[in-house]
């Protein structure tokens, strides 16, 4: 479960996040669509706790990302949308690193590392360097990284960009399967379909407040639309 | 502590995978050129090492003086030289790492990641500190005849100083960074450690310690020696490592102890009191920096309307370079140290005591001032090495907007070319003018010297654009260090080579001239046969170190980019 309280962030002068308060509950896929520069990567980040919110708080299962930030951590799985991989590293030896840091052990990992290399076909390439993989490649094993243990949330920046069609019905498919078994999922995406096809709610922000939050249906309702499709509702909501 | 090792373990494995993956045959020769080249600069820091304490040993009394003074130099210098390399390191490391996003978001705490950080930066800062200042106090142990004690000591010395100098770095780094962003800082460092280092070298220089070796103020060296016996201040790390080894050599191991304890002591409350500090603001003051703006001035300058006339794929290039230059704050630094470089090297030729010589001053003058062409090519090379030959890397994974524009990449290097082209002609041309003015040399030799640079310029300008393009790394953090890959190397090497070649050829003829000239008398067929023929051959050069390194470049890169 993910709770965002009050949540604010300032680059100098810019609001870049204001006052952003939202409820995300367990096995719920959440979709945070906005226009570029309206705060959604910053969002993420402070979800993720890779950034320090101006003020707010950001609480992951019930616990505070400021006070507890390991703890915090730990439920999560974290995918950014241009995730740095060390490149000298194989697959393997990168999923490893992850791992040890989330103290996942040796026969987990062994089973875990397997399982997932095979579900984002990338079993015969993971004793290979990572810099001569492909970016979906790469995209494909921050994913798998991210899921070695077993996290109850999701944090997801763009999950589906450099992603093959197969590779996308595939992922689409796994995060539907984990909120059935009760993870959290909170990702932002351009790609309005894959948010129309997954997400049980959507969330549109724009210039770093959130304008508008429901499902599908209540974000037809509140402008108006009937028949509407993702891309008139965000148009209508967000042209200036 | 074992998050800490994990935190380690990409850099251990990157290192051990390098050489794993690429079997590759450049790998090894870089490696055995590189190598060799640290095993000759090695050596010779050892060899004059060496040299002066034997000499320091000669003299009686003065001698052990000159010695432990010169040793507390070295250490301050050390102390000082890993101080700086660590601020700089420490930023990069702890706030500007691509991958701080990454292990920032794992369930580590920050202060664990601050630890691994921490060592890595002390490493990387300190190691070739380390190695290329070992030969001097190996020297002191075998001239002082030291025994086991001492090699032990100077060990355990250094890597306290090395701890010290980190922790105190790292303290400063992450305090700072709260108030100024990372980004920042670096450059001001970078701007500021500069100046240090010229204002120091500039106050060496003109002390003119050379006058020390002059009788004639002889009274002033010894009034000089005299200052040398004040105690170093009892406050500052080095001199506690100074104090040690001292007494590691002349054999009174208590004490010595005692300075390295104390050494070790104060390294262990500057590694906790960075740890107490870094697990209270680390965090904060990482997500500052990736919140800041980068800017450290704002450029007014923003229309480049002297360019009109050039046409638009070359004006577009030129505005974008000389925008980029003046708008990288750490270019400026670069700046700096060239017009140091000039000012000193004319103020060397400036304090030449030509009339103390025991050669015809004449000769002397235009025998130096013919040298000098060979100096200002070396000037020049380093100056292209650091600007022009990074002029290609230097477009990073934005040159897909080379290859999308209606331009070939042959027009491309040619732009490049002519953009360094005429500031370098500019520069090494007032080098060779004002130096030949200073040296009052003949109308011949200055017209010769300035003809000669005019032919030189362009071709080493074109090696540097042309092994740039043949050997660019797209990818490096800094374009400006690809000088130091194997293509600069060779860069570097053809062009020592090419200047060498001109200076050959045109000592024979210009020797002629020059006597011809002194004893009135005209130049004999062979001469004349020999003069031409060199110039010509020099002419012809000229024009392959244009033509031949840039289509070389041209070839290569259009292989590498398929």
């Amino acid at each position: 479960m993910i709770e965002l309280k009050n949540l604010s962030k300032k680059y100098g002068n810019l609001l870049a996040v204001d006052n952003l308060d939202l409820r995300v509950p367990k096995g719920e896929i959440f979709g945070f669509i906005g226009p570029n520069g309206a705060g959604k990567t910053t969002t993420i980040n402070m979800v993720g706790g890779v950034l320090a919110p101006t003020s707010g708080a950001v609480m992951i299962c019930g616990i505070n990302m400021a006070d507890q930030p390991e703890h915090a951590k730990r439920k999560i799985g974290f995918i950014p949308d241009r995730p740095y991989l060390y490149e000298k590293l194989t697959g393997m030896e990168f999923l490893k690193f992850i791992a040890d840091l989330y103290d996942v052990d040796e026969d987990t990992f062994l089973k875990k590392s397997q399982e997932k290399l095979d579900m984002f076909f990338l079993s015969d390439r993971s004793n290979e360097l990572i810099e001569s993989y492909s970016h979906g490649m790469k995209q494909r094993l921050v994913m798998a990284a991210a899921l070695l243990h077993d996290p109850q949330v999701i944090v997801v920046d763009e999950p589906m960009v450099g992603l093959d069609p197969l590779a996308i019905k595939m992922v689409k498919d796994h995060f539907k399967h984990l909120a059935d078994e009760g993870v959290t999922i909170f990702m932002s995406t351009h790609t309005l379909k894959v948010a129309e096809d997954i997400c049980d709610k959507i969330g549109i922000i724009h210039k770093g407040t959130l304008i508008a939050t429901g499902t599908y249906e209540d974000l037809r309702r509140d402008v108006h639309a009937e028949g509407a499709d993702l891309e008139q509702i965000f148009i209508r909501l967000t042209e200036p | 502590m074992k998050h800490v090792v994990t935190l380690l373990r990409p850099r251990l494995f990157s290192f051990k995978n390098k050489g794993l993956f690429k079997n590759d045959r450049g790998r090894r020769v870089k490696l055995f050129l590189f190598g060799t080249i640290g095993i000759c600069f090695w050596g010779g820091i050892f060899a004059v090492s060496l040299r002066v304490l034997i000499y320091f040993k000669t003299i009686s009394e003065l001698g052990d003086i000159l010695a432990y003074k010169l040793l507390s130099m070295i250490l301050l210098t050390f102390f000082s030289l890993l101080i700086f390399s660590s601020i700089l390191t420490s930023i990069s490391k702890l706030y500007l790492s691509r991958d701080l996003s990454l292990v920032h978001s794992m369930p580590v705490s920050s202060f664990k990641i601050f630890i691994a950080r921490s060592i890595e930066s002390t490493l990387d800062s300190s190691w070739m500190v380390i190695v290329y200042t070992l030969p001097v106090f190996m020297s002191y142990g075998i001239v002082y005849q030291a025994g086991f004690f001492f090699y032990w000591d100077m060990i355990m010395v250094i890597l306290s100083l090395v701890i010290i100098a980190s922790s105190t770095s790292v303290i400063l780094v992450v305090l700072v960074v709260n108030f100024v962003p990372a980004n920042r800082m670096r450059n001001m460092s970078i701007f500021f450690g500069l100046c240090l280092f010229l204002i120091l070298f500039f106050a060496f220089r003109f002390l003119q310690p050379e006058r020390l070796v002059d009788p004639e103020v002889f009274s002033t060296a010894l009034a000089y020696l005299k200052s040398l016996k004040t105690p170093a201040p009892p406050y500052l790390p080095s001199t506690w490592a100074c104090d040690s080894l001292k007494a590691a050599l002349s054999g009174h191991i208590q004490h010595g102890m005692f300075h390295t304890a104390l050494s070790w002591t104060w390294a262990g409350v500057m590694v906790f009191t960075a740890i107490i500090i870094a697990d209270a603001v680390y965090f904060k003051g990482l997500s500052k920096t990736h919140t800041a703006q980068v800017r450290l001035f704002r450029n007014r300058f923003s229309g480049i309307h002297f360019l009109r006339f050039l046409p638009g794929p070359v004006r577009a290039f030129v505005t974008k370079e000389i925008r980029t230059f003046f708008r990288d704050q750490t270019q400026w630094s670069q700046l700096f140290l060239i017009a140091a470089l000039v000012v000193l090297y004319l103020y060397n030729f400036n304090a030449l005591p030509l009339e103390k010589a025991p050669i015809k001053t004449v000769y002397l003058q235009n025998l130096l001032s013919f040298l000098n062409m060979g100096l200002a090519g070396f000037v020049l090379t380093a100056i292209t090495a650091r600007f022009a030959y990074p002029a290609v890397s230097i477009e990073r994974e934005a040159f897909w907007l080379v290859k999308s524009t209606p331009i070939g990449l042959r027009s491309y290097l040619w732009i490049k070319f002519f953009i360094y082209f005429l500031p370098l002609l500019i520069l090494t041309e007032i080098l060779i003018i004002a130096t030949n003015i200073l040296l009052n040399v003949t109308p011949f030799m200055m017209a010769l010297s300035t003809a000669t640079i005019f032919f030189l310029v362009p071709g080493v300008v074109a090696m540097g654009i042309g092994f740039g393009a043949a050997y660019p790394d797209f990818k490096a953090d800094n374009p400006a260090q690809t000088v130091t890959s194997f293509g600069g190397i060779l860069f570097m090497m053809v062009c020592a080579g090419y200047i060498g070649a001109v200076i050959f050829l045109e000592a024979g003829p210009v020797y002629n001239i020059f006597m011809a000239d002194i004893r009135e008398r005209g130049l004999t067929v062979f001469e004349w046969t020999w003069v031409t023929g060199s110039f010509v051959l020099v002419f012809v050069l000229s024009i392959a170190a244009i033509i031949i390194p840039m289509k070389f470049g041209e070839k290569r890169l259009s292989e590498l980019q398929g």
